[in-house]
């Protein structure tokens, strides 16, 4: 068992070719369990980089300036933000949608994948898990302070209410969405700690502190490994992963239905769900190369998360890129196919209206960017497949905006129609947001396991069983 | 939790063994061992490794879980769940009319049913995960043994159990010798006190106290009762930037809030005020008198020049024409109407009955006497301020003009209010006329009753009763 510097070499091994007759490697690096243990325990045990404090300082700062301007806004009120007459959906329904759909690619890669035996997921389950509990903790807290009176928000909960004397409205789709973001977030977060509890023991393990070793302790709940352990825990996971699969489809489908269910012309449309299911998954994956990329670089963790993974990602950030450009096409050719001079009006009004900077900037992003895939050499370049997320990101984030304002801002009601304009707080209120998130993420990279070693163990033992690899890699690709 | 204590070996009395503990380093040795003691017989016995091990069940012989079971379970619960509450909360206990959207369990209810069952099944896979496996478990002999810290790295560790009926401490450990392990331990008692350090237990007790107080300030302000003016975290929408009727100002130079009629207009239902029918007496009439009331009258209807208007009734505070000052009500000399500006047949006595004794009859009775339930409550409980209410049949009311007891039922009087709000004015008139009824039926002699109609008299022998029942058919007939 070499050390890990000594075989990092990106050129050795290229496991993102596909040869026939031959399993792509999996992980690179000629790993041992104890090596692949050592690698994830590293970013934990070993001293931060200087780029984590100065990345930390920041999203800090940026985090209490969030927290803090939410004190300002329920002090001042809603009237802080550039919701006007008539379009009092603005931003915060556009963030909360922003970051819902970015909350869709960890569930989507431990469950969905998990269940079509997709091997790959082990690397990068982990991070994508921890991104989506702190996206949906973004996305979350936006219709809470969207509500006016924040310190109410529980009244949205069906409780037997000795004030009110009421019950919530089950038959609208914003009480579904409280039920949909409220059960995903609750389910998300089990299954991400549940994942965790065998590497927390594996963290406790190692850990040389007393301290250190009974927090972990705590948190792994005093695993030990147990076979019948293991076998109870394998089950509950395939359970949890069966539920959370329809899960995630359902919850970007119930967001959809805020908009769909409605009469907005421009909302109105069966399409929302599969459009809004596929742009969540888009914006998702591209939010998780975003983060990947250095996050593997800055922790040395390329043997274990590969250019094959990065590539696998991208291969599905350009299919449903592509699912998404169909969606834009079809609402277009709807609104001329069904003749109707309202719906032909507001796709028209999309597109040439006051909006037309927006609506072009997410076409570019979010069609034509990710269209580029097709290059392998972008594919699996990090540094383009970075710049081509950002946008990809960039175009999803406009894609809520055009539909929540352009649809809003131009409704039945003419002598009503209004041009939308942010505040200040509106923009500083979106930034801080990306704060919290960081902040998190970086919290979850320095003290939790950040890939799954016993998943990437068990994948790497099944090579081991089938036909002891010759080439000096382990596990495969399906 | 005492896995993280520094492991001293305490020499004081011989730690009670739990059995053998048999590592390798790989999983292929680990199954090999494992099958070979499961064909000993050995059935107390697991492994320990940093995967899921596949094979490992068949080759120690552990049988399924049942946990997908409890989860089907806990998946029906939470469907069941969702659509009750759906149903109860939308359908029955407070049904609430939105679009005309249907009640009960609709196809609206579907995504709440999918949500919640997969919320009850994902926690109870989780929880029951736990619970099954007896977690959290901090304390646990096979922590005792320092190699065993590698079980979650990259070391498999096969176990026999002590309690195994077929145990025996010398052909166990001659049993896993044979097997090639890396190592051979007999696991041992943790020695290391297993109660948490006091101060621990002081901090945490402090702390579960400290954390019940919040709650229990808020539990003590809901449950009992203040004279202290409520305490505001949010203010919500309890002080607003706004004038209320009767508040001072100083926006305009008269301090008022409420303003004047703006000189040549005219407002909703003012030009109506101006027929007798609304009124009870004749403007036109009113406006060529003199005496106090009538100026008095005369000077509410013109636009405000910067004094406080006057409240009615205009008697009892006349500034403006320097009358007498109000210690008795003083009513003003009006040109009230007497004759009835509708029609006195059936349909409008029964308007009258039936107004009269919703609004009137409280204080005044069912008779007019002015023994209504209010008036006999305020009795009982012998309230020195109440003063009764006036009796219809005194003769300061039996002689009031039709036009001047509408006045009293629209503009109040005295303690009685105004029912304008309540009442219709025909509505009004229609009492009016009930309560002339009333007063004949209270002073009626035999003349009063139609001949043909006698005998009725004659077959209920009991006098006269103030229910208005036995006084109404009379009225009715004799009108």
């Amino acid at each position: 068992m070499a050390t890990i510097a000594s075989n990092f070499n990106l050129r050795e091994i290229d496991n993102t070719d596909d040869i026939p007759g031959r399993r792509a490697p999996l992980i690179t690096g000629n790993q041992s369990y104890a090596s692949v243990t050592d690698i994830v325990c590293r970013v934990a045990e070993d001293p931060q980089p200087m780029l984590w404090y100065i990345l930390f300082g920041f999203s800090s700062l940026t985090a209490v300036m969030f927290l803090s301007l939410i004190g300002f806004l329920i002090l001042k009120g809603v009237g802080i933000w550039g919701n006007m007459n008539p379009v009092f959906w603005a931003w915060p329904i556009v963030n909360f949608v922003f970051w819902v759909g970015i909350a869709h690619a960890g569930t989507l890669i431990s469950a969905i994948l998990f269940l079509f035996r997709q091997n790959w997921r082990t690397s990068i389950n982990r991070a994508a898990e921890a991104m989506t509990i702190f996206a949906v903790i973004c996305a979350g807290i936006y219709p809470g302070i969207h509500v006016g009176r924040a310190w109410l928000a529980f009244w949205l909960l069906p409780y037997p209410s000795l004030n009110l004397w009421m019950w919530p409205q089950f038959r609208s789709p914003l009480l579904w969405d409280v039920f949909a973001v409220g059960t995903y977030a609750s389910v998300s977060l089990v299954f991400w700690y549940m994942g965790m509890i065998p590497d927390l023991a594996t963290y406790r393990d190692r850990s040389k502190s007393p301290l250190r070793r009974m927090i972990y302790g705590l948190l792994c709940l005093g695993w030990t490994g147990s076979s019948r352990h293991w076998l109870r825990y394998e089950k509950a996971y395939t359970l949890l992963a069966a539920f959370a699969a329809p899960l995630v489809l359902s919850v970007h489908t119930v967001v959809s239905f805020d908009f769909a269910v409605s009469q907005v012309a421009g909302w109105h449309t069966t399409i929302f769900p599969p459009y809004f299911v596929a742009g969540a998954i888009f914006s998702g994956f591209a939010m998780v190369v975003t983060l990947m990329v250095p996050a593997r670089s800055i922790y040395k963790l390329e043997n274990l998360i590969t250019l094959r993974h990065l590539d696998n990602m991208n291969k599905i950030i350009l299919a449903t890129g592509s699912l998404v450009g169909l969606a834009y096409a079809t609402e277009f050719f709807m609104a001329w196919y069904s003749q109707n001079q309202y719906e032909y009006f507001t796709f028209f009004n999309r597109a040439f209206g006051p909006y037309w900077w927006a609506y072009w900037t997410m076409v570019t992003c979010n069609v034509i960017s990710p269209q580029l895939f097709w290059f392998k050499k972008l594919r699996t370049s990090t540094f383009w497949m970075v710049v081509i997320c950002i946008f990809v990101n960039i175009g999803m984030w406009f894609e809520r905006f055009v539909i929540t304002v352009t649809s809003l801002s131009r409704d039945f009601l003419p002598s009503s129609w209004g041009y939308f304009r942010p505040t200040m707080f509106d923009g500083l209120m979106f930034f801080g947001s990306f704060g919290v998130f960081l902040t998190l993420f970086l919290l979850f990279c320095r003290y939790l396991p950040t890939i799954a070693m016993s998943e990437v163990k068990g994948v790497m033992s099944a090579v081991s069983h089938a036909a002891h690899s010759k080439d000096g890699t382990h596990g495969q690709n399906h | 939790m005492s896995e993280h204590k520094p492991r001293k070996s305490i020499e004081k009395k011989m730690p009670k063994a739990f059995g053998w503990m048999a590592e390798y380093q790989d999983e292929n040795n680990l199954l090999a061992a494992a099958r070979k003691v499961r064909d000993s017989g050995y059935t107390k016995t697991d492994a320990f490794t940093p995967f899921p091990v596949h094979g490992i069940d068949e080759a120690l012989g552990i049988k399924p879980t049942i946990l997908p079971f409890i989860v089907l379970c806990a998946g029906f619960t939470g469907l069941a769940t969702a659509l009750l509450m759906q149903w109860w909360t939308n359908g029955f206990d407070y049904k609430y009319i939105i679009s005309g959207k249907p009640f009960g369990i609709t196809p609206a209810s579907i995504p709440i049913a999918f949500e919640l069952t997969v919320l009850f099944s994902a926690f109870t896979a989780f929880l029951g995960m736990i619970a099954l496996n007896s977690l959290p478990k901090f304390s646990n002999p096979v922590f005792t043994n320092p190699r065993f810290d590698r079980a979650t790295n990259d070391r498999f560790f096969l176990f026999v159990e002590a309690t195994d009926k077929y145990y025996n401490r010398e052909s166990v450990k001659e049993l896993l010798g044979g097997t090639h392990p890396d190592s051979l331990d007999e696991v041992l008692e943790d020695t290391t006190p297993s109660t948490l350090p006091q101060p621990i237990i002081l901090a945490l007790l402090l702390l579960v106290v400290a954390g019940l107080i919040p709650g229990m300030i808020i539990l003590n302000m809901r449950a009992g009762f203040s004279t202290a003016p409520r305490f505001h975290v949010f203010f919500d929408m309890d002080f607003q930037p706004k004038k209320k009727a009767q508040q001072q100002t100083t926006i305009f130079v008269d301090g008022r809030t409420m303003r004047p009629q703006v000189a040549g207009t005219i407002a909703r239902g003012q030009l109506e005020e101006q027929d007798p029918f609304y009124l009870g007496y004749d403007p036109s009439k009113l406006t060529m008198s003199n005496d106090s009331p009538s100026v008095l009258f005369v000077s509410l209807q013109t636009p405000a020049d910067g004094k406080p208007p006057i409240a009615v009734p205009p008697a009892t505070k006349d500034e403006k024409t320097g009358g007498q000052p109000p210690a008795t009500p003083v009513v003003p000399v009006l040109p009230w109407i007497v004759k009835l500006p509708i029609e006195a047949n059936e349909d409008n006595m029964k308007v009258g009955k039936l107004k009269f004794e919703t609004y009137c009859s409280a204080c005044h009775g069912y008779g007019g006497y002015g023994d209504g339930l209010v008036h006999k409550r305020a009795d009982a409980l012998a309230q020195g301020y109440w003063l009764p209410p006036t009796s219809l049949h005194i003769d300061r009311v039996s002689k009031q003009p039709v036009g001047q007891i509408f006045n009293t039922i629209t503009k109040g009087q005295g303690k009685m209010a105004s029912y304008a709000s309540s009442l219709t004015p025909k509505e009004r008139w229609s009492i009016v006329l009930y309560v002339r009824a009333l007063q004949r039926s209270r002073n009626a002699n035999i003349d009063d009753v139609p001949v043909e109609s006698r005998f009725l008299l004659d077959e209920d022998p009991k006098p006269v009763d103030p229910k208005p029942e036995s006084t109404n058919s009379v009225e009715v007939t004799s009108k």
